[in-house]
């Protein structure tokens, strides 16, 4: 791990800088100066996510419930992030069977279908990045891959986002245009992704909870979601939440210089 | 000078004006001939136009933090002693960002915007690093 730190060739460790918690939690900082957010929006992620993942058998997380008060009293890692704010570390395998639709009706499980995609790359590294606060790669992705499905947001039953800290989170649902600029803390609030919620988001804990696959994590999760195979923690009536039709999916590279949008549908 | 313990910078056909530069104390980048962005890191051409004309400046040493976090793990046993620490990305006054530390106050007093200039560290007889102090 170290030696992996040590030799990805730039001169950050120098100047003690390593890895992606730190990478974020610079664009976090300076979200936190361009617009209203900060611990008092990511808690309520870190807090709706585990309660989703408490709903999991397969969630690291599963017998761990969280409180804002323990979300608060968590260690720092790189601040602005807490312990909490940042995903976990996971040893594990997530595979999706990707085929036309024709062959796929042939098959055990209901497929889901793709209805839309979209890709944007800002490219810049954090040290020059201009995007650290936002519009991100979100913004354009989702745009394309909205406009692909024919869909507008109003049509998504929920979002299984990538979530490798909070804030990864916030930006990704304000650049797709859930909410404006520091309207995070009013939209989140209220269990707005919790179960119960009106808009559930990373249904079985995520990144944060459930466990790192990185972009798996969500797709994999939206599929079995849509496929309806999701046990205590199906989205509809189990959850009291809305049987969903049609979930958005992110994922995101680097310390957010790519970005994708899939948007998934029951067949 | 013979104990210093922290990762040395890896001098790169790109960097080695940056890093002779910083051991004479000074901040050098190169300034793109035909449009006048300067940039960093070093790279053989110009990120906005292309050009390989060049010349190397010296920046002036006065910024402000763009950004900027606060190690609580020290994630190389040379920082060991120094968490909680300052990383932050610093905008100089002719362009770039530098990624560097904040010394000379605590922690919870540095805040983006804040004004800052350079101030150098020797750490060996090849490298001086250059860091930052609240104006």
């Amino acid at each position: 791990m170290r030696r992996m730190l040590m030799e990805r060739g730039t001169d950050d460790p120098v100047f003690g800088h390593f890895g992606a918690a730190a990478g974020y939690a610079l664009a976090a900082r300076r979200a936190m100066y361009t617009f209203r957010t900060g611990p008092e929006t990511w808690k309520h992620i870190a807090v709706g996510q585990r309660k989703w993942a408490n709903l999991t058998p397969a969630a690291t997380m599963v017998g761990h419930t969280m409180t804002f008060g323990d979300y608060y009293s968590a260690r720092w890692i790189v601040e602005p992030f807490r312990l909490f704010d940042t995903c976990l570390m996971t040893d594990g395998g997530r595979a999706i069977v990707i085929t036309s639709a024709e062959r796929a009706r042939d098959l055990k499980h209901p497929p889901v279908l793709m209805m839309g995609m979209g890709q944007h790359n800002p490219s810049y590294d954090v040290h020059q990045a201009t995007h650290l606060a936002g519009p991100t790669g979100a913004k354009k992705a989702g745009e394309m891959a909205l406009r692909m499905a024919g869909i507008t947001l109003n049509d998504v039953n929920a979002c299984q986002i990538y979530d490798c800290f909070t804030y990864t989170v916030e930006i990704t649902l304000q650049d797709y245009g859930f909410f404006g600029p520091g309207e995070g803390e009013n939209w989140f609030r209220d269990g707005t992704i919790e179960p119960g919620g009106r808009m559930p988001v990373n249904t079985s804990g995520g990144q944060l909870s459930e466990a790192y696959y990185m972009g798996l994590t969500p797709l994999s999760e939206a599929a079995m979601q849509l496929m309806g195979r999701c046990g205590k923690r199906q989205l509809g009536p189990t959850t009291n939440t809305k049987s969903p039709e049609i979930i958005l999916c992110s994922d995101n590279g680097a310390i957010l210089q790519t970005h994708s949008c899939i948007i998934l549908r029951r067949s | 000078m013979g104990d210093y313990h922290k990762p040395l910078p890896k001098v790169n056909g790109d960097s080695r004006e940056f890093w002779t530069g910083c051991k004479k104390h000074e901040l050098r980048f190169q300034k793109c001939s035909v449009c006048g962005h300067v940039r960093w890191p070093a790279s053989m051409i110009c990120p906005m136009c292309y050009s390989q004309e060049t010349q190397w400046i010296v920046a002036g040493g006065k910024g402000k933090v763009y950004t900027f976090v606060v190690y609580h793990v020290a994630y190389h046993p040379g920082f060991e002693k120094d968490v909680p620490y300052v990383v932050a990305d610093v905008e100089l006054e002719e362009g770039p960002r530098l990624l560097t530390n904040i010394v000379g106050c605590r922690p919870d007093e540095v805040a983006c915007e804040m004004p800052v200039e350079v101030t150098w560290e020797d750490i060996t007889e090849e490298f001086s690093l250059p860091k930052f102090m609240r104006v």
